[in-house]
């Protein structure tokens, strides 16, 4: 029988909302709230009524510690965030720049929408002057894979190069894609990156499906102010988001011989599909995803009691939520009947946090392995949770410390019905 | 089960055998359309009528035409509600699925074990959403249709599948442009290794639209006339859609349930040339690359290589880079190892090439036969390679091993995948 190397994560780097690095991150779950901005309208594609806010990047965010003013200029906003976030994860780790040309390194990035904003501009160049018109260097960094090509070229990488585009489960998926491409011995090093940008037209479909928060308000919620609310009662929608995280990937040994302190092992990864969601939403019922999720613990050894804390991709949508919600209890408690008396484990919304985007579980679940980065000053309780919603008997993080645990379980059910989740070892 | 079967010493547990195709094409949307129209070798390539392409450098593509009907499952299928959320994308991935599902007879009620779905796509719904955002930008409807983006992401036509078949198993779309479809399969492949999967659909689907329309043409990296792979007068690449569907499961799992499988999936490779966001390395060493851990991943050496379906596109630098590709690797045979480019029958399928080109491998193995790569003027005389042309070339299989199709994609931002397939060893 084969044995397959232990993967362990050595470092990582974000970028958010609430800016660039870790302690960007630590910052945005101390300050409790998500730093919502305005979204740009004077484009004409939005409704008169509507969500107003997103989670976008700060316009003047210095990123040159981590790429050129140059090199920002060839890439599209996503690629600067996965190539930043990137660097990032290199320092963090301790890995010179130069390993990666010796390594072979694997890049696996993950977007739901691409580089939006270069494929509006893309659009707005054929539909409105002439396709003539189009610009090359539009449509190069317009494709999905641009972040993942830009991170090769920086990097020197030239292993396996690819994309995942799964909506909120890609992130993990891509994280199981380099955790593959390590064990099969394909490469010595992969960066795994999630990335992605939000941008007015972009924000402007999503609320004309009605599945942000502040889309469609009912009179009760007339007046309530414009945030997720992951897994409470009164949930109505989430925050567009935008950033990136990356992590960077070696073997267990790898890590011993240069003397790196491994952040956790990649235990597991675990990936469903739900057959009965619809193509933007999620099914009422948990068992096909629970029982993919018990079966893949089982099979790996893992006791769900073991599991310390979950980091989950609850976004504040009643239907995403709800069956996230349902699909662990019925997985880890082994039932799905609301009882305040049997409870998960501490659950982490980094959504209500950071915004919706695929980086944000990702860095959460970063941050949980090292809960001494952030243990200087408590963080805040989950923002936009006020009531328990009975249904889901789910109460996020109240604040404090992040406890210390063992394990943890990474949970994203994406819009459509694909999903994913890994098992970090601590 | 450690048996080996017939006397190629692979173990039917872990090898992987091909039992189902599907295949949306201009010629048609089943795989026998496809199969004759490579063997007929006439481009089925045209003047492009879905939208308008006036003033461009180019006015030609490859479409998939409105002659569904001659299947009476889609006409059927069609009339479903979920159908009529589906983008254009969407219907091609479900029709070859559907197709393919069959073709390996698979039961329909989805008693067949854990099923994944392994797409690779780049455009999928871009039409519906050019549609949705014009409406939006100049104003047309008080309320732009909003059901054209129902499909919209690069998921979408893996997803349709997925639910249209009932899949509970892993489903997955990867995104690296012309590279998709060739991974997409490399990723099958290792599923079904883990055995995390009993059954995998690997293949892709994307339709054409007038970003990637317009956006090849602004790169000047389309041809105005006809393709010509490896010809020296090439000039560029004419754009296609369409789908091509695989469906994989380990030989021990075919043989079990009385299936002949069509040929083996044996190997996979990736890399990246890191060299330029869309040139190649002139050299083709991140081709090579790939193409050698493909080899490695399938336990086989050059000396098996039946023949190559080329990466082919038809501009100056791929089909250059990509022939130094292949004499990296063939060293002295290179001139004498057939080479084909799918493409240059039915365009480039984008982030599906490597779907529909897998495809063609397949039938190529199964019949023995090569398709032929039209083009005008002669091959270029400084790409080394043993271009079929004009008719389809028996393959001799006399030499070592199981013989093997080596299929390529490589992609913008230099990624590169290889995949091997090989004959099924009691293939007459």
């Amino acid at each position: 029988m084969t044995t397959f190397p232990d993967i362990v994560i050595t470092g990582w780097g974000a970028v958010g909302p609430s800016g660039a690095g870790r302690e960007a991150v630590v910052q945005a779950f101390r300050d409790g709230a998500v730093p919502l901005r305005e979204v740009d309208r004077s484009g004409g594609y939005h409704r008169n009524a509507g969500s107003r806010l997103a989670a976008t990047i700060d316009s003047n965010l210095d990123l040159s510690t981590w790429i050129s003013p140059r090199q920002a200029r060839r890439m599209s906003p996503p690629s600067r965030l996965a190539v930043a976030s990137a660097r990032m994860a290199f320092e963090q780790a301790d890995m010179p720049e130069e390993e990666a040309k010796v390594r072979n390194t694997a890049v696996v990035t993950s977007t739901s929408f691409g580089p939006s904003s270069y494929t509006e501009d893309l659009m707005r160049q054929i539909l409105l002057d002439a396709p003539t018109a189009a610009s090359p260097f539009l449509f190069s960094e317009a494709v999905a894979n641009a972040p993942a090509a830009q991170i090769a070229l920086l990097l020197g990488a030239k292993g396996p190069n690819l994309t995942i585009t799964q909506r909120e489960s890609g992130p993990l998926l891509a994280v199981a894609h380099g955790v593959e491409a390590l064990r099969r011995g394909r490469t010595g090093l992969a960066v795994v990156a999630a990335a992605d940008e939000s941008n007015a037209l972009l924000h402007s479909v999503l609320d004309r499906f009605g599945v942000l928060a502040g889309s469609r308000p009912t009179r009760d919620e007339a007046g309530m102010e414009e945030v997720a609310r992951p897994f409470d009662h009164h949930r109505n929608g989430f925050v567009l988001g935008a950033g990136a995280t990356a992590l960077l990937l070696e073997t267990a040994t790898s890590a011993v011989e240069r003397g790196a302190r491994p952040l956790a092992t990649i235990r597991a990864t675990i990936t469903a599909f739900d057959p009965g969601a619809h193509e933007a939403g999620w099914s009422n019922d948990p068992e096909p995803l629970a029982r993919h999720l018990r079966r893949g613990l089982e099979s790996r050894g893992i006791e769900p009691s073991s599991i310390g804390l979950v980091v989950a991709g609850a976004a504040g949508t009643r239907e995403g939520d709800r069956q996230e919600a349902l699909v662990l209890r019925r997985a880890l408690l082994g039932q799905d009947w609301a009882d305040l008396g049997v409870q998960l484990p501490p659950v982490l919304a980094p959504k209500a946090y950071m915004g919706e985007h695929g980086g944000a579980s990702l860095a959460a679940a970063m941050l949980a392995c090292e809960p001494e980065a952030a243990d200087t000053e408590p963080l805040a309780a989950t923002p936009g949770f006020r009531e328990v919603d009975p249904e889901l008997g789910l109460v996020p993080f109240q604040g404090g410390t992040l406890p210390t645990v063992h394990r943890i379980l990474v949970s994203t059910l994406a819009a459509g019905g694909s999903s994913a989740w890994m098992i970090l070892d601590l | 089960m450690s048996t080996t079967f017939d006397s190629s010493g692979l173990d039917p547990a872990t090898t992987v055998a091909v039992t189902g195709l599907g295949a949306v094409s201009p010629w048609g949307w089943t795989v026998h359309d496809f199969w004759r129209g490579l063997l007929a070798g006439e481009p089925g390539i045209s003047e492009a009528d879905q939208f308008d392409v006036r003033g461009q450098r180019t006015s030609l593509a490859s479409e998939v035409r409105d002659d569904d009907r001659r299947r009476d499952d889609l006409v059927e299928l069609w009339r479903s509600a979920a159908a009529r959320r589906w983008s254009r994308a969407d219907r091609f991935a479900v029709a070859a699925s559907v197709e393919a599902w069959h073709h390996a007879e698979l039961d329909t009620s989805n008693n067949d074990g854990e099923v994944g779905i392994f797409f690779g796509g780049s455009t999928a719904a871009m039409a519906e959403g050019e549609e949705f955002f014009e409406q939006l930008l100049r104003q047309r409807r008080p309320r732009p249709t909003i059901r054209y983006l129902a499909s919209h992401q690069i998921n979408g036509p893996g997803d349709a599948v997925a639910r249209h078949l009932g899949v509970c198993g892993r489903v997955e779309t990867l995104s690296s442009a012309c590279a998709s479809g060739g991974l997409a399969l490399g990723s099958a492949l290792d599923a079904l290794r883990r055995g995390e999967v009993d059954i995998a659909l690997a293949g892709g689907a994307d339709s054409l639209c007038k970003l990637t329309y317009a956006g090849f043409n602004s790169l000047r990296a389309v041809d105005a006339e006809l393709c010509a792979p490896f010809h020296a007068e090439r000039s560029g690449l004419n754009l296609g859609e369409g789908a091509g569907v695989l469906i994989l499961e380990t030989v021990a799992r075919a043989l079990s349930r009385g299936r002949t499988p069509l040929a083996l999936l044996l190997g996979h490779g990736a890399s990246c040339d890191a060299h330029h966001m869309t040139a190649p390395h002139p050299e083709g060493e991140g081709a090579s690359r790939a193409i050698a851990a493909a080899l490695r991943d399938a336990d086989v050496g050059p000396a098996e290589i039946l023949f190559i379906n080329a990466h082919g596109t038809g501009t100056q630098l791929n089909d250059k880079a990509e022939g130094a590709a292949f004499a990296r690797i063939l060293e002295q045979r290179v001139s004498h190892v057939p080479v084909t480019s799918t493409k240059g029958l039915v365009g480039h399928y984008l982030g599906s090439s490597g779907a529909i080109e897998a495809v063609a491998s397949v039938l190529g193995l199964h019949h023995g036969l090569v398709h032929p790569t039209p083009g005008r003027g002669e091959v270029d005389p400084e790409i080394p390679v043993d271009l079929v042309r004009r008719d389809p070339r028996r393959l001799d299989t006399s030499g070592p091993g199981l013989g093997c199709a080596v299929s390529t994609s490589f992609a913008f931002g230099g990624s590169n995948a290889a995949v091997v397939f090989a004959r099924w060893p009691r293939a007459s």
